[in-house]
């Protein structure tokens, strides 16, 4: 089994997944750091950073590659970091792609479009996918650690691209790019009884109000779609590559780890690797098997270290708490662990009290990431 | 103005809503808990399928769209939007042979996943088909909880009604959308509550939900609900004067013990005063009655946990609510 600073150093990309609220952000910059620190030219791809963060990794705006982070400890030149604007992922996707300016602004005004870029799920997954392809063939770094999409399922992350394939797939789209579609539902209605009258259900539900709108959107997008599926194969090839690491990050909570237990067998039937797993906010028992702590015996201690009676009954009580923590804690990853393939790295890191805002903070979860 | 009348309870619909990881369906629970005890026949109606509310009342999760009894009272179900859809398309299209075949047909699975709103649109018209829903005459619910998904996700939902009444006006859908808008801004029958830890970026989240909801939906406010706050009865500078001492502990077990006592002393006043200060920070900024729910040190968070936050929230959402300017419809 290799610890994570060795998948670091192993890998081109590592792409740090697991559900929403388990610290992936926080994560996915401490690896970074960890990688420039030891001398390779690191790209950290975030999604949402708390501000403060942000600051820190020195990127201010959506979209932006921060050029080389200067940190006191980092040697110059050694990190960047960019923040991925989810809001735009569609647009950006058009304005990239567009054959011209002239479809780009047709594209865009559609309202098919504006309804559908604002709606579908799984547009900033692929996106930031896709930015991640760019990145990599750009060649400018020795190793991308990705920060991925806040979403419930960790899964929505690895499925974006087929989702996104599929839903453009051609030979649905050409559907929509025959003549009677053109001119609405009325002719359609000629041409198939069951589907005039379903579109115009259809119709009345989602608020388009002419099929004309649909079919103009399929119109216009055409020229994208021809590379779309090509496209979705090599980013599949990069996720599938040997240079590419997964890490997912969890915490030791029950329906966490079950979403997280489901993720771990999806990726091995995608054929992806996943090298390591964070657990994040860890408490820790301190009594080993079935020996228990003695609550006399903290109290005793504790009443050595404080001379007010109500602090030291306050930290005694305290103490049992976190062991009780501790204890489940322990026993929920002890129980995953047993379900993870040989070879997965696991890692624990505890539940840090202050926000995580500067790189020195990034820095004190090292000893906990790259422990033995 | 419409005099507030009654308790939060005393709606049809509460709606609760907060960033992701927060502890929504637990909270959701503990209502239902509370509204079950009251006497109310409550549905507890959660998205996304998972069945996490039905797993922490104890129960398997029921196929989706399905309501089943957690307790006397209190049913739980799983709404999707594409099986509601279908459930919707069965009532307006009479002919079952027509009905199989509009839903087997490819072109429908593609709308379904891929149309803009449809989805948001027919979950929460699956809700409010709930909240108002009447067998032979008497009110099927007394009271509908809606565990809505993470924060911008059910924004999108509470939004839809009204863009789909905007987009039809006068049509049939657009006339069941206005229904829905009505319901969903009437300061007698729905309330949306708001769950949140006091922390950096759940508090942002919940500040900047609580200013769109004001701003532009208009969806009655009733309580915010602060999850896992940690209180203790000490401070960082104890924990440092203990800290101190520990060279005076021989290098032992004691010393050991000593050493994790401070540590965990050090944690739990660091997170108290993290606490403090966005609460500090809610209060000023959000004019909603608050409940804090204290952090549970458990092995295991089960139902008997979500009990104990039902006790805890029971006296503030069976009070009647004080009135504020958000109880007035706008």
């Amino acid at each position: 089994m290799s610890g994570l600073d060795d998948i670091l150093r192993r890998h081109r990309v590592v792409i740090c997944a697991g559900s929403g609220g388990v610290g992936k952000t926080t994560t996915a910059a401490s690896l970074a750091v960890y990688a420039a620190l030891s001398g390779r030219r690191t790209m950290v791809m975030t999604i949402d950073p708390a501000k403060r963060l942000a600051d820190a990794l020195g990127v201010q705006t959506l979209g932006g590659i921060s050029s080389a982070v200067t940190v006191e400890e980092i040697p110059r030149g050694m990190l960047a970091a960019m923040m991925l604007d989810q809001k735009g992922a569609w647009d950006e996707l058009v304005e990239r792609h567009a054959p011209s300016a002239e479809t780009r602004d047709r594209i865009l005004k559609n309202r098919f479009y504006q309804h559908l870029s604002q709606s579908f799920a799984g547009s900033q997954e692929y996106m930031a996918i896709e930015q991640l392809a760019e990145l990599h063939a750009s060649g400018l770094y020795d190793l991308i650690v990705v920060d991925t999409p806040p979403t419930r399922h960790a899964l929505d992350f690895l499925e974006a691209p087929q989702r996104i394939a599929d839903f453009l797939d051609r030979r649905v789209v050409k559907w929509f790019v025959r003549p009677y579609f053109s001119a609405g539902w009325a002719t359609m209605r000629l041409v198939n009884r069951t589907a005039g009258f379903l579109f115009r259900r259809l119709e009345d539900a989602t608020g388009i109000s002419a099929l004309v709108e649909v079919s103009d959107f399929f119109n216009s997008m055409s020229g994208l779609f021809e590379e779309f599926e090509p496209r979705v194969r090599r980013v599949y090839e990069l996720l599938r590559s040997p240079h590419t690491a997964f890490v997912l990050v969890a915490t030791p909570e029950e329906q966490v780890l079950r979403e997280a237990e489901y993720f771990c067998r999806k990726v091995r039937e995608l054929d992806m690797s996943l090298r390591a797993v964070v657990f994040n906010r860890t408490h820790r028992e301190m009594a080993a098997g079935r020996r228990r702590v003695d609550p006399e015996q903290v109290a005793a201690v504790v009443r050595r270290l404080v001379d007010s009676a109500p602090v030291a009954r306050g930290l005694a009580e305290n103490f049992q708490r976190y062991e009780l923590l501790g204890r489940g804690d322990g026993l929920r990853i002890e129980s995953f662990r047993r379900v993870l393939p040989k070879g997965v790295s696991v890692a624990e890191v505890p539940n840090f009290t202050a926000d995580v805002h500067s790189v020195s903070d990034l820095r004190n979860m090292h000893p906990f990431l790259f422990a033995a | 103005m419409t005099p507030l009348r009654g308790s939060l309870l005393d709606r049809r619909l509460l709606i609760i809503a907060g960033k992701g990881g927060v502890g929504k369906t637990t909270i959701a629970c503990a209502l239902g808990l509370v509204a079950a005890q009251a006497g109310k026949r409550t549905l507890l109606a959660e998205v996304d399928g998972a069945g996490r509310a039905a797993w922490l009342l104890g129960i398997e999760p029921a196929p989706v769209g399905e309501a089943k009894e957690a307790r006397p009272s209190l049913s739980v179900m799983s709404v999707d939007g594409s099986a509601s859809l279908a459930e919707y398309l069965e009532i307006i299209v009479p002919v079952k042979r027509v009905l199989q075949a509009v839903l087997s047909s490819r072109i429908y699975q593609y709308f379904v996943a891929a149309a803009p709103g449809l989805k948001e649109l027919m979950t929460i018209g699956k809700i409010w088909y709930e909240a108002e829903r009447s067998d032979d005459g008497r009110r099927r619910w007394d009271l509908v909880i809606f565990d809505a998904p993470a924060t911008g996700h059910s924004l999108q939902y509470l939004r839809m009604p009204h863009a789909a009444h905007e987009a039809f006006g006068a049509g049939l859908v657009g006339r069941e959308s206005q229904r829905i808008v009505d319901l969903l801004t009437d300061p007698r029958r729905t309330a949306i509550s708001l769950v949140t830890t006091a922390e950096e970026m759940p508090v942002n989240e919940t500040l900047e939900m609580h200013r769109q909801i004001r701003g532009d939906l208009h969806v009655p406010l009733g309580v915010l609900f602060v999850n896992r706050v940690h209180h203790c009865d000490f401070v960082a500078s104890d924990v440092d004067g203990a800290a101190m001492r520990l060279e005076d502990l021989p290098d032992s077990l004691q010393r050991t013990i000593a050493e994790e006592a401070v540590s965990r002393g050090r944690e739990e006043a660091g997170w108290s005063a993290i606490n403090r200060t966005y609460l500090d920070q809610l209060r000023q900024q959000i004019d909603m009655p608050l409940v804090e729910i204290p952090f549970a040190f458990t092995e295991e968070f089960g139902t008997t946990q979500v009990q104990d936050i039902a006790a805890t929230i029971a006296p503030v959402v069976t009070r009647p609510a004080r009135r504020t300017h958000a109880d007035v419809r706008s």
